[in-house]
């Protein structure tokens, strides 16, 4: 196991620029996720690390070893990294067994075999080992894909969306599964997905990327907690935006201040708010215009001043049609805009 | 079998392992492979004059080529076209039968089936009489009606079910949604597969020369053997090339006309009427009477003939040389349409201009491709590259038709199992450490090994069937099947023509009921 370690990593199709400027670490034995839209740029950053393309120009190194530089790629047969793709991209013609063993050519026949039991033994798929990928479950293929990535003990492994074709149950279940497994095996991983609330799951680190280029990178906790941007802040949860100007220091949205200091007396601002950050309680402050279930939270819609925005209120709350609007501040950032 | 002749290079993705450079030498060699022959024809045909036109025959030839176009090919396209509705969207008894059955008489080439139906017809069994004009009318209607029935089928069946439903809703009864939409959705369908046919019976020899008729193809023969004008037959072989050009562009534009025409990607199974109980069994009728007159009549009487008359003695050989020609030819073919199918994968120019090379060979008549072929090695011996036209130079020049004429045959299964290759696999193999060589023999061969199977099938039977190319090129005295059956055919031994011809029609089944289980799943949700 090594880290990976992309520094300044540009590339363009046709010229369209599909990543800029790039650093990011996977810090050794750790979940790197990468959070963005589609267009991100985050699959792309998976292929660099692969080899399966070059960069056109900054570096990657596994460790102490260069394996991509604009003059240099190491072919992505000689990389020793496991990757997991989204459609999982099993070999139709092989079976479970033989999926997984394909990686293991350096070795005598009976032992591939063997080893190639104990990883499905270890994605729990021991009783599956001679079925072909179209006789198996869509989580079954994920659990092979898996367990083929991992057998050659790989210097890194790279996740492709991995459970996004799965329902919501078996991908919470999936997800616990190969995260114990990347746990047990302390394999540095880097993790593609658009699900924020995913990401925040997985990750050891975060690194959320827009349009090409890298908009932070830290750990779950401090990027959702101090987002540097409107864009990291919507990416990783329902907020809700005002502009205006800072006066004494603060954003006043119709719902309250929003501290703004560190903007000094800008012109023009954004208010950032969380749907979690708003709390409701009787008073005459905004109109409730209605309440719905969305799982573990109500979601709430208050108007002020002609301003409609969403809360995330506790279950039932007892609300009348008028509520004041507290602003709690860990939810609540300003942004130059 | 010239519903192979579909193509659509999709994005880049070969890993076989040749550098870029190779590849393209390979792509350029493989286009002029089976465009010289055809080129040859135009240019030498050019350089001849218009003072050594022999206009009459030429003007018989075009005469009968566009008189039996016109009753033949329409004739195939009208009950083609109402086959395939009536199995795409009606109820009736044996539906399910006829859906793969109708496509049979595919598997005879025309000259086998005006075999059978002359002898027929000169025991006095045949239903009506089979002679002249009207005979080879009627065997290339129907004969080749599965070229539009699998053509109207495959668009009946790719219709959006919403659109016929939409239609229904609206009030339209059954006969204004065949006419209002089912059929013009059809159309560029039922065009492109009428052009088949109509290149099929252009490029036809034997049937038309069993009947006395001179067509293009017949007039090649007489001006190059009865009348030894050299030139003359290339002038009519470049009118024929040209003339069968104009309907593969027809049927390429058709067709690519077609892909749109599917619109919405919700897939239900197609609603059928159910027909009143009258019309029901008078649909059974009419796709009973086009396989039996197609396929089932002429399998059986030749049958019969040949158990009458087997001739193991005379047939040993024949076979023999057919095998062997159509083993390595199609080998030689399957090679060509694989470095045409990866190449046009590439999507470049060179694939593009492969690919065009391909159809054009395809679409020429044999004996057309044989003349060029001819004129080449004869330029050749000028230029005392090559010596005479001996036995080996012969099957050289006859196994380069071969691969020209039949490659395109091969490209469309070939690329169909290059489609199974997945840009997924290969990386994922590549990161699991599978150098080129390894993707190749573990991944690419065994996935594709079906598609090539049935390309190889397809190529074999195709050079077993051809009969003017053989006829212009093979050595002395090397018989083939098709041979033997034209020699009796000639000399009225219609007889002995019957068992040569029946190992014809057999062994044209094999494909034939492969590529109809295909086409029949092609579409999504189709049970």
């Amino acid at each position: 196991m090594s880290a990976v370690c992309l520094s300044s990593v540009a590339r363009a199709y046709d010229g369209a620029r599909a990543l800029d400027d790039v650093s990011l670490t996977a810090p050794n034995g750790h979940v790197l996720a990468l959070l963005g839209p589609s267009g991100s740029g985050k699959s792309t950053i998976l292929r660099l690390i692969a080899g399966l393309e070059p960069v056109d120009s900054g570096e990657i190194h596994f460790g102490d070893a260069l394996v991509s530089s604009r003059s240099h790629t190491m072919p992505a047969e000689a990389r020793r990294v496991g990757f997991v793709f989204q459609d999982y991209a099993l070999f139709p013609h092989l079976n479970a067994a033989a999926n997984v063993a394909f990686g293991l050519d350096k070795r005598q026949r009976a032992e591939r075999e063997l080893e190639a039991l104990r990883w499905l033994d270890r994605v729990g798929l021991k009783h599956r080992a001679h079925s072909f990928p179209h006789e198996l479950s869509g989580g079954e293929q994920q659990r092979v894909a898996l367990a083929r990535a991992l057998a050659p003990r790989p210097h890194a492994l790279l996740l492709d969306e991995p459970f996004s074709g799965l329902d919501p149950v078996l991908r919470a279940e999936l997800r616990e599964i190969t995260l114990g497994t990347l746990a047990e095996t302390r394999t540095t991983t880097l993790f593609v997905t658009h699900d924020a609330e995913e990401a925040l799951l997985v990750a050891d680190r975060l690194a959320i990327l827009k349009g090409g280029r890298l908009l932070q990178e830290a750990g779950p906790r401090d990027a959702y907690d101090h987002p540097n941007s409107h864009d990291v802040a919507a990416a990783l949860g329902p907020v809700n935006v005002f502009k205006a100007s800072v006066e004494n220091g603060a954003v006043h949205t119709p719902f309250g201040a929003v501290r703004a200091e560190h903007l000094g007396g800008a012109a023009s601002a954004r208010a950032v708010v969380r749907a979690e950050a708003l709390l409701l309680r009787p008073g005459t402050q905004a109109r409730l215009l209605d309440v719905r279930p969305s799982g573990a939270h109500d979601l709430a819609r208050i108007e002020a001043q002609g301003v409609i925005w969403r809360a995330l209120i506790p279950p039932r709350s007892a609300l009348a049609d008028t509520v004041d609007v507290e602003i709690h501040p860990s939810g609540a950032f300003a942004f130059s805009a | 079998m010239a519903l192979a002749a579909a193509h659509t290079p999709r994005a880049a993705r070969t890993s076989i392992p040749t550098s870029w450079s190779a590849q393209g030498i390979l792509a350029l060699a493989a286009t002029l492979i089976c465009a010289m022959p055809a080129a040859a024809v135009l240019v030498l045909a050019a350089t001849g004059g218009v003072t050594g036109l022999n206009i009459d025959l030429l003007g018989d030839g075009v005469l009968g080529t566009l008189g039996l176009a016109s009753v033949g090919g329409g004739g195939a396209i009208i009950l083609g076209a109402s086959a395939a509705w009536l199995v795409s969207l009606c109820v009736f008894p044996g539906r399910g039968f006829f859906t793969w059955a109708l496509v049979l008489p595919l598997a005879a080439p025309s000259f086998v089936l005006a075999y059978a139906y002359a002898s027929m017809t000169w025991a006095g069994a045949a239903p009506i009489a089979v002679s002249g004009f009207w005979g080879a009318a009627f065997i290339y209607a129907f004969g080749l009606y599965p070229y539009v029935y699998l053509a109207a089928r495959a668009a009946f069946m790719s219709q959006s079910s919403c659109a016929l439903e939409a239609a229904r809703s609206l009030g339209a009864r059954s006969r204004d949604v065949f006419l209002r939409v089912a059929l013009p959705l059809a159309r560029p369908g039922i065009v492109a597969g009428g052009a088949l046919a109509i290149l099929e019976i252009a490029a036809d020899y034997g049937a038309a020369q069993h009947f006395g008729i001179t067509t293009l193809s017949t007039a090649i023969f007489r001006a190059w053997y009865a009348h030894g004008d050299a030139i003359g037959a290339l002038q009519i072989a470049s009118l024929l090339l040209i003339a069968a050009l104009v309907f593969l562009v027809i049927e390429r534009r058709a067709r690519g006309r077609a892909a749109f025409a599917g619109g919405s990607t919700r897939w239900r199974p197609l609603p059928r009427y159910s027909l009143s109980p009258g019309v029901a069994v008078a649909a059974t009728l009419f796709c009973a009477t086009l396989l039996v007159l197609g396929a089932g009549l002429p399998l059986l009487w030749l049958t019969r003939l040949a158990l009458l008359h087997a001739d193991i003695s005379e047939l040993a050989r024949p076979m023999v040389n057919s095998l062997s020609l159509a083993g390595v030819g199609a080998i030689i073919a399957l090679a060509l349409a694989a470095i045409i199918a990866a190449a046009a994968r590439t999507g470049g120019a060179l694939g593009k201009a492969s690919l065009f090379a391909a159809g054009m060979g395809y679409a020429a008549p044999g004996a057309v491709i044989a003349l060029g072929a001819l004129a080449l090695f004869g330029l050749a011996r000028e230029a005392g590259i090559v010596g005479g036209l001996g036995a080996g130079l012969a099957l050289t020049a006859l196994f380069w038709v071969y691969a020209a004429r039949f490659a395109a045959a091969g490209v469309q299964p070939i690329d169909a199992g290059l489609a199974r290759l997945s840009k997924g696999l290969d990386a994922s193999a590549r990161v699991l450490g599978a150098n080129s060589w390894r993707r190749l023999l573990r991944i690419d061969l065994p996935i594709a090994a079906p598609s090539l199977a049935a390309a190889a099938l397809i190529l074999f039977v195709e050079i077993l069937k051809e009969l003017p190319a053989t006829l212009i090129l093979r050595p002395f005295n090397f018989d083939t099947l098709a041979v033997q059956a034209y020699a009796y055919a000639s000399d009225e031994r219609l007889l002995e023509a019957a068992a040569p011809s029946l190992l014809i029609f057999i062994a044209g089944l094999a494909p034939i009921l492969i590529l109809s289980r295909g086409i029949t799943r092609s579409r999504p949700g189709a049970r």
